[in-house]
């Protein structure tokens, strides 16, 4: 992004005077952000004190407060580790086994028909089924959260493996057979590049909804986490509490879709040249 | 590569017999599924060994008819099946139809303006990625017990689900087509009826779909903590009695009715609704396009 914008205003003819479209694209952006975080702290401020009252919508600053005792105190480090740590094992767990599910379905016919009801179906289910199955069966542990997380994922990674199967160059495939290719070269060297970019966009999808059933999860049944901190402070009848973790949660979020999520993206596909335009 | 194996070894097995027959049967696409039904109770009945909080298939179908019919209760529980659907489904439907109106007003307006898309696209992507419970908790907060908290988180969680298709919608529209519109002057009202809303009710019907599923689970969500009569409700009910396979027969009531709903009704309208664009997909990038719930716009 950043070169083109300083290749073209420094080719174009009236200099840097004329902003190029991206410059101006990432200027309205920023200022769309600023604008918009202002205006929403502003119309917050409004409705928290004459419409709503400050009892039932805390004012912007005493969240800010409460978020930051949060944050000073260690509960936000250690809460949000423990809930990565969980996401990392169930999107462990849904790879390991998405992967050898989505190969199946992507290969044979028989396969497919048998994983088809589950693979469609598993996005309609209600996330509560899972929190509270999870409960039943693993009582209140680590166990719960995880195998729901991979449940949850699990489906969209093997669809998408499948997919990434399906649309693979047939040709490139045979004419490695014909050359006398090893399996291992073919699999090495068109099979996983191929499906890689389906992989991830998979992984992708199934992180927005793996994060709200670990909420759920946490929220049922955990005794640590963000979900079982909002769960904590609903009970006390908290809003600022429940409001300063769900912002935290916000935050957390966006940080982890922009800055890791983007850059490991990134990195993974950096041999697609299209990409980085 | 096993596709072509595959496919030679189904044709090759042209000797007769029943033996035949059987193979041929195994092999069939019907009999994978049921397969795969078979294979998902043996992993219930497995959990039901493992935990003996678990409750097993068998147990659990004789609770589901008896919520279903009455049973052996002679009549006194009659009816628990429709009361409760009858009360959460209203809850259900207003709280659609209000994210309905809304998140296709709200995509308009982001999808038609650059600045507005600056200024509200990441609210919009904060609302989608927010779960449905923090919404529960902070309407039971503010609204107490009662329809008004269920039906708004109803609304909160599936609103931004509509708005984002809805935009998408808009933004396929293409340049070219937009760019000409404008160049003649055509006037707002006919580039809406010809241009934008040809262009954006496959959308509209994806984030229906999408606003049905995630609707669902906010309407269980909410009543679970906040009601005292509707599906969540009565799934609470028995959870907090510890009797699991109640419990567990709500369960499958609740997830049969939005499987049946969205597989019968959703997909097919959506189906309908995308034919000119999906004409050419393989079967296979379809189903991945149908499960991803509305989640590509972030």
């Amino acid at each position: 992004m950043a070169q083109t914008t300083t290749t073209t205003a420094g080719h174009g003819p009236r200099g840097t005077a004329h902003l190029s479209l991206a410059a101006r694209r990432r200027i309205r952006g920023v200022a769309g952000l600023l604008i918009g975080a202002g205006g929403f702290l502003l119309l917050w401020t409004i409705l928290s004190r004459f419409v709503f009252g400050e009892f039932i919508l805390p004012p912007p600053l005493e969240i800010g407060r409460e978020m930051w005792e949060i944050v000073e105190s260690g509960a936000f480090a250690t809460n949000f580790w423990a809930t990565i740590e969980r996401l990392l094992y169930g999107f462990g767990l849904a790879l390991a086994i998405g992967f050898p599910v989505g190969y199946l379905m992507g290969t044979s016919r028989w396969w497919r028909a048998f994983f088809h009801d589950m693979v469609m179906v598993a996005g309609s289910i209600p996330g509560i089924t899972y929190a509270v199955l999870a409960l039943v069966l693993f009582g209140i542990s680590i166990l719960g959260p995880v195998v729901s997380v991979a449940l949850v994922s699990m489906p969209y990674i093997a669809i998408n493996v499948a997919e990434g199967l399906d649309s693979v160059d047939r040709k490139l495939v045979t004419m490695s057979d014909a050359f006398g290719r090893q399996r291992s070269a073919v699999v090495r060297h068109v099979l996983i590049p191929t499906i890689m970019p389906f992989a991830f966009a998979g992984v992708r999808l199934s992180i927005a909804l793996a994060w709200k059933v670990e909420q759920l999860t946490e929220v049922f049944g955990s005794s640590s986490g963000i979900g079982f901190q909002i769960r904590r402070e609903f009970e006390d009848f908290s809003i600022p509490g429940t409001l300063a973790w769900v912002f935290l949660f916000i935050l957390f979020m966006l940080l982890v879709e922009r800055f890791i999520l983007v850059r490991l993206e990134r990195y993974l596909f950096r041999w697609r040249i299209e990409d980085q335009a | 590569m096993s596709i072509a194996v595959e496919r030679t070894r189904t044709a090759g097995s042209s000797g007769g017999g029943a033996a035949d027959v059987l193979r041929r049967f195994v092999r069939s696409d019907r009999f994978a599924r049921a397969a795969s039904y078979v294979f998902l109770l043996l992993l219930w009945w497995l959990a039901s060994v493992y935990e003996d909080r678990f409750p097993a298939p068998l147990e659990t179908f004789q609770f589901l008819w008896v919520e279903v019919t009455g049973g052996s209760h002679g009549g006194v529980v009659r009816g628990e099946f429709l009361e409760h659907f009858a009360s959460t489904l209203p809850r259900f439907g207003l709280g659609i139809a209000i994210s309905m109106v809304l998140g296709i007003a709200v995509g308009v307006v982001i999808g038609g303006s650059k600045w507005a898309e600056a200024l509200f696209k990441d609210t919009l992507l904060v609302l989608l990625a927010l779960p449905a419970i923090i919404w529960a908790f902070l309407t039971q907060m503010w609204f107490g017990l009662g329809d008004d908290a269920v039906v708004i988180t109803t609304f909160l969680s599936a609103f931004p689900f509509v708005a984002v298709n809805v935009v998408q919608g808009i933004q396929a529209i293409p340049r070219e087509l937009r760019r000409m519109s404008r160049a003649f002057h055509v006037p707002r009202y006919k580039r809406l009826r010809h241009m934008q809303v040809p262009a954006v009710t496959g959308y509209i019907f994806a984030g229906f779909r999408f606003a049905v599923i995630v609707g669902w689970n906010a309407v269980l969500l909410s009543e679970w903590f906040s009601s005292s009569e509707g599906v969540g409700w009565r799934s609470r009910y028995w959870y907090d009695a510890n009797r699991y396979r109640g419990f567990l027969a709500w369960v499958i009531l609740f997830i049969g009715f939005i499987v049946l709903l969205d597989r019968l009704v959703l997909v097919r309208l959506q189906r309908r609704a995308f034919r000119w664009r999906d004409a050419q997909a393989s079967a296979i990038e379809r189903e991945a396009e149908e499960i991803d719930i509305g989640v590509k716009g972030a």
